[in-house]
C-alpha cells in the first residue's frame, strides 16, 4: 500500500482539490476521501442520498465511471490526475 | 548663462545615436537582450515618445509630487486614522503593499534593461525616466507602510512578501518574472508598458484610490494617484514600440506578447483589486463594482487602444470577460476560507445587504458563489466557526499559481485543464494559462507550485503546520484571520435577513 495525490473535482464544488488516497482504496473510498474536505466546509453534497461515482475527467464529462470496487492501483491513477466525483443515475 | 528652452534642443538630443566602431552591433545589443525581431536601427530611430520631458523638468516635477505626497502623509500622521480604521480596509493596504512595493523595484530593473538594451535612443531616454519612476514607487511604497509596522506586524510583508515563499507572493513573482524580468527589451516594453501598465494599472491605482478617498484615507489615495501620474508617462513607451513592430511585419509577435501579458496580469490584479472593491470596502463607501471598473478602463479604453494600433482583442476575450465576473469571486471565498495562509486579514463581509448588492452587480451570484458562503455562514451560526476554515489544499494552476476554482453551487464549472509534457502532468485554471505554457514549455516546465512542493519533498513533512511555516505564515507575522472576527455574520440574526440560509436550501 502506498499513497497518491489526485485532483478531485466534486460535482458543483467551486474548487478542485488535492486528495490523498491510498493505492488500495476502492472507488467508493475515493469518493469518501473527496467528500471529506469539501462537504460541510464550503460545499454541499451534490445530491444527498444519491450514488456518487468516480470517472476520469474528460473535455466532454462523459467518460465511463470506474467500477466501484476497483482500486486506485487497478485504475492506474497517476499523481495529480484529475478525477470527477459526480452524481450517477446508476 | 541663460538656459535654453527645451524646444530649442530636445529634438536634437532625444534621438542621439551612433554606430559602434570598436564592437559589433550585436555585441552592444545582443538580440536576446535587445531586439530579437531584427528590426532595422533606422526604424527604431523613428521611436517618438508621446510625452517629452527633460531631466531638469523631471527632477522639478517629481520633487513637487514627492513634496505633495509626503506632506499629506506627514499632516495626516498626526491623526489616528490608521489606529481607528476599519480592519478590513487595513487589509487592503497590507495586500497592496505586500504585492506591489518590491514589484516596483523589480520594474525598475525592467526599465533599466530597456535603458541599456533598447536600440531606439528615444526609448532609452524614456526608459531612464521610467527606471527612476519605479525606484520612486518602490521607495515610497516601502516608506509609507513602514510607519504602520509598529501598529500591525502584518505590514512588514510590504518588504518581506517578495522574499517569502507565500503562495500569493509566488503567484505575483511568477507573473512578473514572466512578463517583465526575463525577456528582451522590446518584448518587455510591450508586456510591461503596454499590456500591464496601460491596460491594467489604472484599475488598481485609480479605482482603488477612489475607494480609499471614500474611506477617508487621503494619505493612500493621494499616494497612489501620484504614482499613477508617473505611470501615465512611462507606460507610453509601449505604444511607439508596438507601432514600429506592426509596421515592420511583427504584428503577430506583438499580438502574442500582449495576449500573454494581459492575461497573466489580469489573473493577479483581479485578486489584488477585485476582492477589496467588491467585498472589503464597506457597502456605503463603494464607488463602483470591479466589473464596472474593468468594463470602463479595460473593456472600453484598452480595447480601443489595441484596435487603434492595428492589433486585435486577445483571442480569449470572451473568456476574459467571463473571468472578470468569476475569478475574483472564487478567490474572495477561497482566500477567506484559507485565510491562515495569508499575510492580511480578509473579511467575509457577506451579509444580507452585501449579498443583495453582489446579486445586483453580478446576477446569479447567490446561486453560485453565494452557496459557497452559505455553508460557511451556517457553520459559524451553528457555533462551529472552526469549520469555516478550509481543510486540505486546492489544486494550483501550474501557470498563474492560483487555486483552480470556478463557479459552483447550482453549476459545475471548476475544472483543471491538464496537459502531459515530458511525462509530467500539468494542471491549469483555464485554456488561456494552458495556451501560455504550450507556447514555450521549456520556459515553464521546471517550476513547482506550492502543491507540487508538498509532494516533491521540498516541503517536508507536508503537514499543515509545516506548509504555513514554509510560506512565512506565523514566521513574518501571524497568518490571516477574519478582519472583523466574524461580527458581520450577526447581520443574519436581524429581522428580515434573507431566509435562504436554511440547511439544504
Amino acid at each position: 500500500m502506498s499513497s497518491l495525490a489526485v485532483i478531485g473535482r466534486l460535482e458543483k464544488d467551486a474548487h478542485t482539490r488535492i486528495i490523498d488516497v491510498d493505492t488500495d482504496f476502492t472507488m467508493d473510498q475515493v469518493v469518501e476521501a473527496c467528500l471529506a474536505p469539501a462537504v460541510g466546509y464550503q460545499a454541499r453534497h451534490p445530491k444527498p442520498g444519491a450514488m456518487l461515482r468516480v470517472r476520469p475527467t474528460t473535455d466532454t464529462d462523459d467518460a465511463d465511471p470506474f467500477p466501484r470496487s476497483m482500486t486506485v492501483a487497478e485504475a492506474r491513477l497517476r499523481h495529480f490526475q484529475q478525477i470527477d466525483i459526480y452524481v450517477s443515475d446508476d | 548663462m541663460p538656459l535654453l528652452e527645451r524646444s530649442a534642443w530636445y529634438d536634437i538630443a532625444r534621438d542621439t545615436n551612433w554606430t559602434p566602431k570598436y564592437v559589433e552591433v550585436d555585441e552592444l545589443f545582443p538580440p536576446d537582450q535587445s531586439d530579437p525581431y531584427g528590426i532595422p536601427v533606422a526604424e527604431w530611430e523613428t521611436f517618438d515618445e508621446p510625452y517629452k520631458v527633460s531631466y531638469r523638468e523631471y527632477v522639478s516635477v517629481q520633487r513637487e509630487k514627492d513634496a505633495g505626497a509626503y506632506s499629506v502623509k506627514a499632516a495626516l500622521a498626526r491623526s489616528s486614522y490608521y489606529e481607528d480604521a476599519d480592519p478590513a480596509y487595513l487589509s487592503m493596504l497590507k495586500l497592496h503593499y505586500g504585492a506591489i512595493a518590491l514589484s516596483e523595484y523589480a520594474a525598475c530593473q525592467s526599465d533599466a534593461r530597456m535603458t541599456r538594451f533598447s536600440k531606439a535612443p528615444g526609448m532609452r531616454n524614456m526608459a531612464t525616466f521610467g527606471m527612476l519612476d519605479e525606484l520612486r514607487h518602490g521607495q515610497i511604497q516601502l516608506y509609507f507602510p513602514h510607519q504602520l509596522v509598529s501598529l500591525d506586524r502584518q505590514f512588514d510583508w510590504a518588504h518581506q512578501a517578495h522574499h517569502s515563499k507565500n503562495w500569493a507572493a509566488i503567484a505575483g513573482r511568477h507573473a512578473l518574472d514572466d512578463v517583465m524580468m526575463t525577456r528582451d527589451a522590446v518584448t518587455t516594453s510591450v508586456m510591461l508598458n503596454f499590456a500591464f501598465e496601460t491596460g491594467l494599472t489604472n484599475i488598481q491605482m485609480i479605482g482603488l484610490s477612489a475607494d480609499a478617498a471614500n474611506m477617508g484615507d487621503f494619505t493612500f489615495s493621494n499616494l497612489i494617484t501620484s504614482i499613477q501620474s508617473d505611470e501615465a508617462r512611462h507606460a507610453q513607451i509601449g505604444t511607439p514600440v508596438l507601432e514600429i513592430m506592426v509596421r515592420n511585419g511583427r504584428k503577430a509577435e506583438a499580438q502574442q506578447a500582449v495576449d500573454i501579458a494581459f492575461w497573466r496580469i489580469h489573473r493577479i490584479f483581479a485578486i489584488l483589486t477585485g476582492i477589496p472593491m467588491d467585498y472589503w470596502i464597506p457597502l456605503e463607501k463603494r464607488d463602483r463594482s470591479f466589473k464596472e471598473y474593468m468594463t470602463e478602463f479595460v473593456g472600453e479604453q484598452f480595447e480601443r487602444q489595441l484596435l487603434d494600433l492595428g492589433l486585435e482583442r486577445p483571442w480569449y476575450w470572451d473568456i476574459f470577460l467571463e473571468d472578470v465576473e468569476t475569478h475574483h469571486h472564487c478567490q474572495a471565498a477561497a482566500t477567506w476560507a484559507w485565510r491562515n495562509t495569508l499575510w492580511w486579514n480578509p473579511t467575509g463581509n457577506v451579509g444580507p445587504r452585501e449579498r443583495a448588492w453582489l446579486e445586483e452587480k453580478y446576477p446569479g451570484w447567490n446561486d453560485t458563489f453565494g452557496m459557497y458562503w452559505d455553508v460557511m455562514i451556517e457553520n459559524i451560526r451553528a457555533g462551529h466557526p472552526e469549520k469555516s476554515e478550509a481543510v486540505g489544499m486546492p489544486a494550483m494552476c501550474n501557470m498563474c499559481q492560483i487555486p483552480i476554482s470556478n463557479k459552483g453551487g447550482t453549476v459545475w464549472q471548476a475544472r483543471a485543464y491538464q496537459l502531459e509534457y515530458e511525462g509530467r502532468l500539468y494542471s491549469f485554471c483555464s485554456t488561456v494559462c494552458k495556451w501560455i505554457f504550450e507556447l514555450e514549455p521549456s520556459r515553464y516546465k521546471t517550476f513547482n507550485t506550492i502543491a507540487d512542493r508538498m509532494y516533491n519533498g521540498e516541503i517536508s513533512p507536508n503537514t499543515p503546520e509545516n506548509i504555513l511555516q514554509y510560506m512565512g505564515s506565523g514566521v513574518i507575522s501571524q497568518g490571516g484571520r477574519d478582519a472583523h472576527d466574524l461580527a458581520w455574520v450577526r447581520a443574519y440574526d436581524e429581522p428580515g435577513a434573507t431566509p435562504r440560509l436554511v440547511a439544504g436550501s
